[in-house]
């Protein structure tokens, strides 16, 4: 099996097929972080193509300095980003023509086995407050606590200090332990 | 932050730099010693793990592959473009 680096640069030689076996490497990465920080499916899965596209144009400027992953933490990052000021958008407009609430959870209509390890009422509850940050101290949150990055490498991903992502750390911390302390 | 006196708040402020590191500076074994000996600092410090390790079992879906078959045709486009100059 090829390294990402392998695959780098035989995708800026030309060779598409590179590009697909790299999409495959990376998928459930960008997936699974997109839906951590939206928990909603749907915009996970349009995370996942705006993230490849993006990367597909950029691939040019990644310099080898980070790690590949780095890089595409960032791009997801900013996708996220851009998808949430998007739903805000959408809110705004949704809350003017139509009275009906809608819920940021997606509901599969067959449900996969492992969910069930962990009951609705917990999962409504872990969405409701992560959900409840403002999305820059999610991302924190994901990256450093989910994902176990660094703090320097959360930092050089978000464009932030040390300090300033220790900071959103631990504020995004305390506020989900406060809506979490029953369990 | 001085390892002379911890406080509860120097604790609370610096786990969130800490959590799950290498606790062996002088600082972290001060404040090892002080979340030892502190109830309140321990029932925190726990509580934060916890709320950590169900956001890390939280069971994730898988994408459906639509996104997979976006991108080959977005490549194929690309593709057929760059030949055709």
């Amino acid at each position: 099996m090829k390294t990402e680096n392998e695959l780098i640069k035989e995708i800026l030689d030309g060779n598409t097929q590179a590009f697909t076996e790299l999409f495959r490497m990376f998928e459930e990465t960008v997936y699974s972080f997109a839906f951590k920080v939206c928990r909603d499916r749907e915009k996970a899965e349009d995370t996942i193509q705006d993230t490849f596209i993006n990367v597909y144009r950029k691939l040019h400027q990644f310099d080898g300095k980070s790690k590949f992953s780095t890089w595409l933490y960032s791009i997801v990052t900013n996708n996220c980003l851009m998808k949430n000021r998007q739903r805000k958008i959408d809110t705004a407009s949704v809350s003017i023509h139509d009275d009906h609430e809608s819920s940021p959870l997606q509901t599969s209509p067959e449900p996969d086995p492992l969910e069930t390890v962990m009951s609705d009422e917990l999962r409504v509850k872990l969405d409701n407050a992560i959900l409840s940050l403002p999305v820059e101290y999610r991302v924190v949150f994901v990256l450093r606590d989910i994902e176990e990055l660094s703090a320097q490498e959360t930092g050089d991903i978000l464009g932030l200090s040390v300090p300033a992502v220790k900071s959103r750390l631990h504020r995004a911390r305390k506020a989900l332990r406060e809506q979490l302390s029953d369990y | 932050m001085s390892t002379d006196k911890i406080t509860c708040n120097d604790v609370l402020n610096h786990i969130c730099d800490n959590l799950d590191e290498d606790m062996d500076s002088p600082t972290c074994r001060a404040i090892k010693s002080h979340i030892a000996e502190c109830p309140d600092c321990a029932v925190y410090l726990k509580s934060m793990k916890n709320t950590i390790h169900l956001y890390k079992r939280y069971p994730l879906p898988k994408p459906s592959g639509a996104a997979n078959r976006r991108i080959e045709d977005f490549i194929l486009k690309n593709e057929i473009s760059r030949r055709n100059g």
